[in-house]
């Protein structure tokens, strides 16, 4: 048995204010984050609870908001998708978590750089504020959808919400990519030098893979939507005709750009937008390979398929971003290799898949609510992924492309499943942030609710796609064939109402548990990696003075017999002696 | 006595979650701590890693700088090649314009980016030789001999940047602007971001040489120096590049 002594030095010598609130230390920034991605996803969700009840019930009267007119339902619509992605999808798995645990599964006391670690959050809350901020501009929030295509979106005069809200959303989002790329030089300094003695590239834990690669991901995908929304930014502001064409006529005037190529925005976006979905899932992917290795008791199934295929889905993510492109006109030739490698992803992401299901295969699962997160990802991420190389056909994508399909695809994939990644974290890393466990019960309740509630929400969305549904309008109730799906989207609707109210349950457990929940200890999961030896909370500085030096892989869980040595118990920390 | 094991019979290796037991491999520094500049206790990192650190952040965010403008550039090769239809002409003509670069200024700035590039190096060397001796504790190098040369930098940085704002006030006299056409828009947000990227690094520079009257440690300062060189290097390298490509796409 090995009983590590938990690791406590504790010098607390600086105000509250730098402690907490300025502080350059990852564990509060990876949690100053984390709440403000947890006030992101809650506006977030909001709009769409309020896009859901004006599709069904249009005419309805929102308290303080009053009727839902079109151009509220379009800015409710970017706004969500923008938050969504951006301060939700991308934040928190990386920054978040990946600020608090990457140092300490690393086995290091702090990032590489902890000032910028710090600028990059204070701009990531700027952006955020920028971003929200453009609901109370004249004429409200943007409407040209979390893609911005342009000409729609780089001329004022082609709706209300394209003056001042689409000219703070650039800003909001030029300002996020400059801390992403903060955040990212961080990470890929922190992962090449800072890990402890012993702890080579093939011991790290599969999460500080994934956080590894998608920090590579960050750092060439988001300059590239900085450049292309800079360009947007003096497309709108200084006369500049990057993405504006020749002869255009908007709302009746003509417009005086000329010479610019609105095609050229897409390919900018996309080759940014597509790697943001790996950005998204990735780390999601992590933490999943890692919990249910964790629960199941048992190593992880193919440790070094996973890396790779961690590096090859990220590689591959590079040479995509056509396929959201099918029907903008271009080449067919160009449509068949985008279609060939986009198909090609599903290999490395079966990779993982059946990685998965050979690791819980045979293992001796614990049924925690970590745990059952963790599967419910799996599930989602086939459920969501099988979709996706239909889509990737071009002849079935040019009629499928705007419906409900598309939406039901990306949000089972993306949204879904890193939620359930996001809530899997949280379950299981809530005792090391706050020393206190959440309440199992909840949890299960929570789960089941948000698993139905996911599934009833956008399984039926590819039966309205199918049919033809298309997306992104706010009211259809004038066209015949769409009129007959009414009671489908009311379901959706429904469906929706109680999902949302579930995550109220995770909401009062979270701050309960944070407060009221019963004392966890430093390794209540019986976990191998090293942050599993600080007292939880961590002490301020880390492992202080003490650093761990590594022995053993990060997964080795469940035999007797690990490495030749008597174990009295079924798993074995990384800095576990080597030679008993 | 040995212990008797549960699965008799056959002897199989327990599976391990990648990265077996064995020997741990000889690296230099290890752990965290932070910059040095302020006041936590567990500053046991070396100043030789400490280097070696912000050498891998600067040349990941040497990575991110050359996505952004390899995005910029990428966008105007396409861009030359659209063409839209004119009803006057009856065919379709091609957007972009011809450009006249100013050569002679042209030149002179990207001799003086150069040159400032080899001055930077040279304190950059010599700072690096003088932190050999710090690392070893020997005695408090002095940072004197080198602020000529990052003095002369700053002051050709200027100049460059002076040389720019100069080149944009020759094609602005032939009624050249940011928003005239194609090439133009795309001269300036090349060259303009190059600029502001320069004076970045400048900004940087100055720090480095004003620390001389503040009370900063002498890695501190050198450090700064060093990533700055990397930095400098490249831009230098990206204003070649953007010269290039601005020649070779003038129509």
């Amino acid at each position: 048995m090995q009983n590590p002594v938990p690791i406590t030095t504790q010098t607390t010598s600086t105000s509250w204010l730098r402690r907490y609130l300025f502080s350059t230390d990852h564990k509060v920034i990876g949690l100053q984050y984390f709440f403000l991605s947890l006030a992101a996803v809650f506006v977030g969700m909001l709009l769409s609870l309020l896009m859901r009840i004006h599709i069904v019930w249009p005419k309805v009267a929102i308290p303080f908001l009053g009727a839902i007119k079109p151009e509220n339902y379009l800015a409710f619509l970017t706004m969500h998708g923008t938050l969504m992605v951006f301060f939700v999808l991308s934040t928190t798995p990386q920054n978040g978590f990946g600020n608090y645990f990457l140092p300490l599964q690393l086995g290091a006391s702090e990032m590489a750089f902890p000032k910028l670690n710090r600028a990059g959050f204070w701009i990531t809350l700027l952006s955020f504020l920028v971003l929200m901020a453009a609901f109370f501009v004249p004429g409200g929030a943007s409407l040209a959808g979390w893609t911005q295509y342009p000409p729609l979106s780089a001329i004022t005069a082609a709706g209300p919400g394209q003056g001042h809200g689409t000219d703070l959303w650039l800003l909001s989002i030029g300002l996020f990519c400059l801390a992403s790329v903060l955040g990212a030089i961080n990470f890929i300094t922190t992962t090449l030098k800072l890990r402890a003695r012993g702890m080579t590239m093939m011991r790290m834990p599969l999460t500080c893979w994934t956080w590894f690669v998608t920090a590579i991901l960050t750092l060439l995908a988001f300059s590239v939507l900085l450049a292309a929304a800079i360009m947007l930014l003096l497309d709108r502001n200084a006369g500049t005709s990057f993405f504006v064409p020749s002869g255009l006529v908007v709302s009746g005037a003509s417009v005086a750009h000329h010479g610019g190529s609105p095609l050229l925005w897409q390919h900018l976006f996309w080759f940014f937008g597509h790697p943001e979905v790996y950005i998204s899932i990735l780390p999601g992917m992590g933490m999943t390979s890692h919990l249910l290795s964790v629960f199941s008791r048992k190593p992880v199934f193919g440790y070094k398929a996973m890396v790779g295929a961690t590096i090859g889905i990220g590689a591959l993510g590079f040479s995509v971003w056509g396929h959201h492109m099918f029907v903008s006109g271009m080449s067919p030739y160009a449509g068949f290799a985008f279609s060939t490698l986009t198909t090609a992803i599903a290999v490395p992401s079966a990779v993982k898949t059946f990685n998965w299901l050979g690791t819980l295969w045979r293992g001796r699962i614990r049924f925690t609510v970590p745990l059952l997160f963790s599967v419910g990802f799996v599930s989602l991420f086939i459920s969501g992924g099988l979709t996706g190389p239909m889509l990737a056909q071009p002849a079935l994508d040019i009629y499928l492309h705007d419906t409900y399909f598309v939406v039901a695809h990306f949000h089972l994939i993306m949204a879904m499943a890193g939620v359930f990644a996001i809530f899997s974290a949280t379950y299981f890393w809530f005792p090391k942030m706050f020393g206190r466990a959440m309440n199992h019960r909840l949890g299960v309740l929570h789960f089941w609710i948000t698993l139905f509630g996911a599934y009833a929400i956008f399984m039926p969305m590819h039966l309205l796609g199918v049919a033809g549904n298309p997306r992104r309008y706010s009211e259809l109730t004038g066209v015949q064939y769409v009129a007959a799906m009414a009671p489908l989207h009311k379901f959706i609707t429904v469906a929706a109402i109680i999902t949302i109210a579930g995550q109220f349950l995770f909401l009062v457990n979270f701050f309960w548990s944070m407060f009221k929940g019963a004392s966890a200890g430093e390794n209540p999961w019986q976990c191998t990696t090293l942050e599993w030896r600080l007292s939880s909370p961590p002490p301020q500085h880390g492992f202080g003075n003490n650093v761990p030096i590594v022995h053993h892989g990060p997964y080795q869980y469940g035999s007797p017999e690990l490495n030749g040595r008597v174990a009295a118990d079924d798993f074995l920390m990384q800095d576990a002696p080597a030679n008993p | 006595m040995p212990r008797i094991s549960e699965h008799v019979g056959i002897e199989r290796k327990p599976k391990l979650g990648g990265g077996g037991p064995g020997k741990i491999p000889h690296r230099h520094g290890y752990g965290g701590g932070d910059d040095g500049d302020h006041d936590q206790p567990d500053d046991f990192v070396s100043p030789k890693d400490r280097l070696r650190r912000y050498r891998i952040g600067m040349a990941a965010a040497i990575v991110a700088f050359s996505t952004f403008f390899i995005g910029i550039a990428v966008s105007y090769t396409l861009r030359l090649g659209v063409t839209h239809w004119d009803e006057d002409l009856g065919k379709s003509v091609r957007d972009a314009h011809p450009l006249a670069l100013p050569y002679i200024r042209l030149f002179i700035n990207s001799f003086i980016l150069i040159i400032s590039s080899i001055t930077l190096d040279l304190a950059r060397r010599g700072l690096l030789a003088k932190s050999e001796f710090a690392v070893m504790g020997i005695a408090p190098p002095r940072f004197k001999t080198e602020l000529p040369w990052l003095g002369i930098t700053v002051v050709l940085g200027v100049a460059f940047l002076i040389g720019q704002i100069m080149v944009w006030n020759i094609l602005r006299h032939q009624g050249i602007y940011f928003n005239s056409n194609t090439r133009s828009g795309f001269f300036y947000m090349l060259t303009g971001a190059h600029a502001v990227h320069l004076a970045g690094g400048l900004l940087v520079l100055l720090w480095a040489l004003a620390a001389s009257s503040v009370r900063m440690r002498f890695e501190s300062r050198q450090i700064a120096v060093e990533v700055t060189a990397w930095y400098w290097h490249f831009m230098g390298i990206l204003w070649i590049f953007i010269f290039g490509l601005l020649h070779f796409s003038r129509g």
